[in-house]
């Protein structure tokens, strides 16, 4: 009962806002003198259009808002159409509604215009859509988001807006973005109270953007003229600066880490192929390179089949297409490598040739283009955590993925009892066949397992890298190099050596550029291996 | 006892993988060769691929309303490896053993370079089909694409300009080889002699095939928040890196509205896989979009797309892009100049080639001088939609003279 009268009076308020704005007792905007300058040639009429809109809207009613959206939407959607004289259109499925009035329009015989943002209105419209989505979006959350966007250009912004806002909303979230935005606003203010209350607000938001901004008002002559706005401004800037410097630190031990992972991602297989069982197997980019077709097999099933659950695939993904290549890589091991295991040279050119086979069916049944993957939601974008430093969930998931991988793979080599015969035929092959350890099956299941992890290689990589039938050429050569600066033989090894590389990669290339990093990174390889020959952990046993 | 030894299956199929070699020259006189120099395989494929595809398309076109001087045109295609050194050996195979009238080919400066003294040397025809630097001039190569006065000044002149952004700041990132830097140099020696300081712009390069832009994008953020007016980045990446670099740049957030990047490189097939739509409105600059106006263009489309199904090519049927469209141009300004002369001999041709035109699918008429091999092409500047494309923001009212020698270089 409550609740019905509460509907029947906002439906009241609604009709008598609705009475009041077509009969112009706000003071309503002048829509077709607006649509006439957003529908003007060139962008200077049109900002001219987005800015009259914009100082307007503080002062709009709840009709005046809703046609505001519809003819921002519309030039956002190229949907708005425009005629001679300034006459505006809204393209719908029903046909040509009238912009200013937002009525069915009389047909038109004139041609009609359709006016393309530019990269300057473009932003104006973004801007309006937020004004008027914080004033009137019915999610708490899309009015938040709005608050954001208006904050980063707060200078841009009409005062009344966020005060016009405060007043219709009584999330208490938003109102707290709101009150954030309304000091931010304050800035130039004539209260001096009220300018070193914004100082300090910008000074949380630690960016180096803060930082520029800020340091750009020491320029102001109240700065010289008022002791406490300069201590404010001092401390601020110094605050910003210190935050900022950490953010930096941060931010490059992030994006080695996560470059490190994705070596050792890439490198996780060969160091079980070559470092264990000391197979030169030149296609192990090739089984990285299915693992990602194998991933997207899988995505485009759960899109066929159940796509609702289309964001789970790559967590489907991973058994399936560890169990597909792994069995692959026990196919390879089976018909080719078998034959081969007391001629290293060979193994080299079969597998070269397997390499260049895998590359071929791929291309014949996938095609070269680069292979479209439905993103999840949460493996796009990041968050931004302190100073400039940014945290990317694609690549947040592959140090995870990583990390994962390392402690099975280890747990398994180290615990089993199929890990126990893999280092023992690693360490003595004769002897391991003597004491009854089928050689030939260890052999295959090694195989098989490392050929299994570069498959997870691949779908790590799958969200980072362009999938296409030659992205496999482009890791094997660094993942030989992660596999024998770490040491021959050695999981650990190829930890070390991998976070190392990715580390010294990332850490040079601010200062001298990817070019010089990738050169110096590899002298540094060459003096390592000069200096220990046997890789950074030696694995111990007799070989 | 077995009839069927491996001898005899071995004879058996060398005599048929023998036999075209034989019967070759009897019906050799009636087609004319062409040859293709694009990678499929390699960090090139994805984008060189297609064009092996365009040139056998204009082929059959030819071949469809009776060939040239009365031959079928016959396209032979190699695949280099995006391998630079290996462009100039398929290069001379296709001239020496093959005796190809033409070839087609290069995405790269840096493979251009390498077949250049190849046909020098052997007085060949190379259709280049990229823009590129501008600074070569050579009689044997025809350079069908812009050289950066008439593709990429007109581009940054309009962010410059208050329609665009009014941009002050630059941040150029590209692949460390000719052409990026090379249009590097050119765009500073352009900003200074428009009043710009060294301090308004930052360079960058990575190596080919380069996919880790985490700090790159992160200096680029910080680039951004600096003062002294509006930002924007120069791209000229290649192949694989320019898709890796706009994912990069969508995860940590970098709006167009912002910092738009101008990617030199970039066409529509490098957009696949990607959500653009948090990447609407960064721009590129080419002498065809596929979304440019017409029916010539409409009708390209319509013939590419009913080409990809009947060749099986793995390739969309919904993606065009410049080169593909500068390629085919090629294959019809040569079989014109050919008709022209009279003869398929490379100096009769290249003599014909002087007053040519040709209609093609961007909508503009393209046109050769006397004075050099460059063709007078269109500018269009193209803004990144939400479905992978690029709509036409800016086009050319015609056809800007190619100038070879940018003097800002």
């Amino acid at each position: 009962m409550a609740r019905m009268l509460k509907t029947g009076a906002l439906a009241l308020v609604a009709l008598v806002s609705l009475l009041l704005g077509s009969s112009q007792a706000f003071a309503g905007m002048d829509r077709s003198a607006i649509v006439g300058l957003l529908c003007g040639t060139g962008s200077h009429a049109v900002m001219q259009g987005a800015d009259e809109m914009l100082a307007n809207l503080p002062t709009a009613s709840p009709a005046d808002l809703d046609w505001a959206r519809a003819v921002v939407q519309a030039f956002s959607r190229r949907t708005l159409r425009c005629g001679g004289g300034g006459v505006g259109y809204i393209a719908t499925s029903g046909g040509l509604i009238d912009a200013a009035r937002l009525e069915a329009s009389p047909p038109v015989s004139s041609v009609l215009r359709s006016p393309f943002p530019n990269l300057r209105t473009r932003a104006a419209l973004d801007r309006l859509t937020a004004a008027i989505a914080v004033l009137n979006a019915p999610a708490p959350e899309a009015r938040l988001a709005a608050v954001g966007i208006l904050a980063s250009h707060s200078d841009l912004i009409p005062p009344a807006l966020a005060e016009a806002a405060l007043k219709r909303t009584r999330n208490p979230r938003v109102a707290e973005a709101l009150r954030g935005l309304i000091v931010l606003q304050r800035l130039h203010a004539p209260d001096i109270g009220q300018r070193v209350a914004a100082i300090r607000a910008m000074s949380e938001n630690a960016t180096s953007r803060t930082e520029n901004e800020l340091k750009s008002l020491r320029a102001d002559p109240v700065y010289a003229a008022n002791p406490r706005v300069a201590a404010a401004l001092d401390h601020g800037i110094a605050h910003v600066r210190l935050w900022v410097q950490v953010g930096a630190v941060l931010s490059l031990l992030y994006n080695g880490v996560s470059a490190g992972s994705v070596l050792f991602m890439s490198a996780i297989g060969l160091s079980i192929i070559f470092g264990l069982m000391g197979v030169i197997n030149l296609a192990q980019g090739e089984l990285l390179m299915v693992g990602a077709y194998a991933t997207y097999s899988v995505q485009q099933i759960i899109r066929m089949i159940a796509p609702g659950y289309i964001s789970l695939y790559p967590v489907v993904a991973i058994p399936v297409v560890f169990i597909l290549t792994g069995l692959l890589g026990i196919l390879i091991e089976w018909t080719v490598i078998r034959h081969l295991y007391r001629r290293p040279l060979m193994t080299l050119l079969a597998t070269w040739g397997i390499s260049l086979l895998l590359i071929n069916l791929v291309r014949v049944f996938f095609g070269t283009q680069n292979l479209e993957f439905d993103t999840p939601p949460y493996l796009t974008g990041g968050v931004a955590v302190v100073g400039d430093f940014f945290i990317t969930w694609n690549h947040l998931a592959a140090i995870v993925f990583a990390v994962g991988a390392f402690t099975a793979t280890l747990a398994l080599l180290r615990f089993t009892s199929i890990g126990l015969f893999i280092r023992g035929v690693t360490q003595n092959r004769d002897m391991a066949g003597c004491i009854g350890i089928s050689t030939r099956r260890v052999d295959m299941l090694a195989f098989g397992f490392g050929a299994g992890l570069a498959g997870l290689g691949g779908l790590a990589l799958s969200p980072i890298y362009n999938v296409n039938p030659t992205m496999g050429t482009g890791f094997i050569i660094d993942s030989f190099m992660v596999v024998v600066l770490g040491g021959v033989g050695s999981l650990i090894g190829t930890a070390v050596a991998a976070l190392g590389i990715g580390l010294v990669d990332v850490g040079i290339e601010p200062f001298y550029g990817a070019v010089a990093a990738k050169v110096i990174a590899l002298l540094l390889i060459i003096l390592i291996i000069q200096w220990r020959p046997e890789g950074l952990v030696a694995a111990r046993g007799r070989r | 006892m077995s009839l069927v030894t491996r001898r005899t299956v071995l004879t058996g199929v060398a005599a048929t993988l023998a036999a075209p070699a034989i019967v070759r020259p009897a019906w050799a006189a009636d087609t004319v060769k062409i040859g293709c120099l694009f990678s499929s395989s390699g960090t090139m494929a994805n984008l060189e691929g297609r064009l092996n595809y365009i040139t056998k398309m204009a082929a059959a076109e030819l071949n469809a309303s009776g060939g040239v001087l009365g031959r079928q045109v016959e396209v032979v295609v190699t695949n280099p490896n995006s391998d630079w050194p290996t462009y100039a050996q398929m290069g001379r195979q296709l001239l020496q053993e093959q005796k190809v009238a033409a070839l087609f080919g290069c995405w790269t400066s840096v493979s251009r370079k390498s077949v250049l003294p190849v046909v020098e040397e052997n007085n060949g025809l190379l259709f280049y089909p990229l823009h590129f630097e501008g600074e070569e001039n050579s009689k044997n190569v025809v350079y069908l694409n812009s050289p950066p006065a008439s593709s990429v000044l007109p581009a940054v002149d309009y962010l410059m300009s208050s329609d665009g952004v009014s941009a002050k700041r630059f941040f150029m990132v590209g692949t460390d080889y000719v052409w990026p830097r090379t249009i590097n140099k050119i765009l500073k020696g352009y900003w200074k002699s428009k009043g710009f300081s060294e301090s308004s712009w930052h360079e960058e390069y990575v190596p080919f095939g380069f996919s880790n832009f985490q700090s790159i994008v992160n200096q680029i953020r910080t680039f951004t928040s600096q003062t002294g007016g509006q930002p924007i980045v120069v791209l000229t990446v290649v192949g694989s890196s320019i898709a890796d670099f706009l994912r990069e740049c969508i995860n940590q957030g970098v709006k167009p509205t912002d910092i738009p990047v101008l990617g030199l490189d970039m066409v529509e097939a490098d957009l696949e896989g990607l959500d653009t739509t948090s990447l609407v409105g960064n721009l590129n600059c080419w002498a065809y979009l596929q979304n440019a106006p017409g029916p010539r263009n409409q009708a390209f489309l319509a013939n590419w797309a009913a080409y990809v199904k009947s060749s099986n090519a793995p390739y969309s049927p919904h993606v065009a892009i410049d080169p593909m469209v500068s390629t085919y141009d090629g294959v019809h300004i040569w079989a014109e100049a050919a008709k022209k002369a009279g003869s398929f001999d490379v100096p009769a041709v290249r003599t014909a080639f002087a007053g040519l035109q040709f209609p093609d699918p961007s909508g503009y008429t393209l046109s050769m001088t006397a004075d050099n091999n460059y063709v007078a092409r269109g500018v269009f500047i193209g803004s990144v939609n939400a479905q992978q494309g690029f709509d036409v923001l800016w086009q050319s009212s015609g056809t800007p003279k190619p100038v070879p020698y940018s003097p800002f270089g």
